[in-house]
């Protein structure tokens, strides 16, 4: 039968199942405290003395929602860093496909123009404010990814850019920033799941 | 009130030189004459962060016939803040001392 500290482990180990690296190396270096930790006690050895370990470490579910916390942090850090990211090479590539229209003229209608530039504008301003306002908030990166995925769709759609034979330096930014957007909306994924686990796991507690 | 100065008290016990979670708690135990006895596991998420912010490193060591454990040292980052934070602290707790002094009058 397993002993009172490999049962909080293994609980320990299936709170933190969100990240399977740290639930790993996590459960290591708690292994090792909590035997010392039992081993410092008068009753040594017996069950007693490891569930006084056990006690005084504290609930495997509260250690695990504090890692989820600042999983958040970091994630919600990284999500940040890629939408500025998108929103400089979108920028870049916008302009160079407006320098690109001057010399082709467009065959998009006539919203396309507007949706690349409003589009655009409302995913900055929208970010600019969640970045000094919300910043652990999913709603305006999930915005701005929408306002980018519609600007970088209609400036696509209007400039003809894949079927059009546009040069290189129009072609290679348009490919980073669908690159880009990718990655932005793989992280923002990230985030949500990591808010939902962290959400789940407060409740159970 | 402690939670937000974990961070600081995890790298002041870390001044001394490397050690490892259960010393940590420990010589936080000890150096607040156990006022501070708090759940042992909630060093780790700290100890954790610290290392993600470049503020400590950590390796596992095996001592000969002892037990794996992972053990964590001050960076160069972490003894900058180590020092940054006792400053700060010091501005604080100055002030809250001078606010609290008994038979202090308040200016009407």
């Amino acid at each position: 039968m397993a002993g009172v500290i490999d049962q909080y482990l293994a609980s320990l180990r299936r709170e933190l199942d969100f990240d399977p690296a740290l639930a790993r190396r996590l459960g290591d270096e708690v292994e090792a405290h909590l035997r010392d930790a039992a081993e410092a006690d008068p009753a040594w050895p017996s069950p007693e003395a490891e569930q006084r370990a056990v006690a005084r470490f504290g609930l495997a579910r509260e250690i695990a929602v504090q890692f989820a916390a600042d999983a958040i942090d970091r994630q919600a850090r990284r999500s940040w860093i890629m939408l500025a990211a998108t929103v400089a090479v979108t920028f870049v590539a916008m302009r160079l496909r407006i320098m690109w229209l001057d010399d082709v003229g467009g065959t998009a209608s006539a919203l396309a123009p507007l949706i690349d530039r409003y589009a655009f504008i409302a995913a900055l301003v929208v970010g600019t404010i969640g970045w000094f306002a919300f910043r652990h908030s999913l709603t305006p990166l999930v915005i701005c990814l929408g306002g980018l995925v519609a600007s970088i769709a209609a400036g696509i759609a209007r400039a003809d850019l894949f079927v059009g034979g546009a040069p290189l330096h129009v072609l290679l930014p348009a490919a980073g920033e669908i690159a880009l957007i990718g990655l932005l909306s793989w992280h923002v994924l990230g985030l949500h799941r990591r808010l939902r686990r962290t959400a789940a796991l407060r409740r159970a507690g | 009130m402690l939670k937000g100065h974990l961070d600081a008290i995890v790298l002041a016990a870390l001044e001394g030189g490397p050690a490892h979670g259960y010393a940590i708690i420990e010589t936080i135990k000890r150096g607040s004459a156990s006022t501070f006895d708090l759940p042992e596991g909630t060093v780790y998420p700290a100890l954790h962060r610290l290392e993600q912010g470049g503020l400590l490193s950590s390796a596992w060591v095996t001592p000969p016939g002892g037990r794996r454990r992972r053990m964590y040292s001050l960076t160069k980052a972490g003894s900058a803040a180590l020092a940054e934070r006792r400053k700060a602290w010091s501005r604080f707790s100055s002030a809250v001392d001078s606010l609290l002094q008994e038979g202090r009058t308040w200016p009407a």
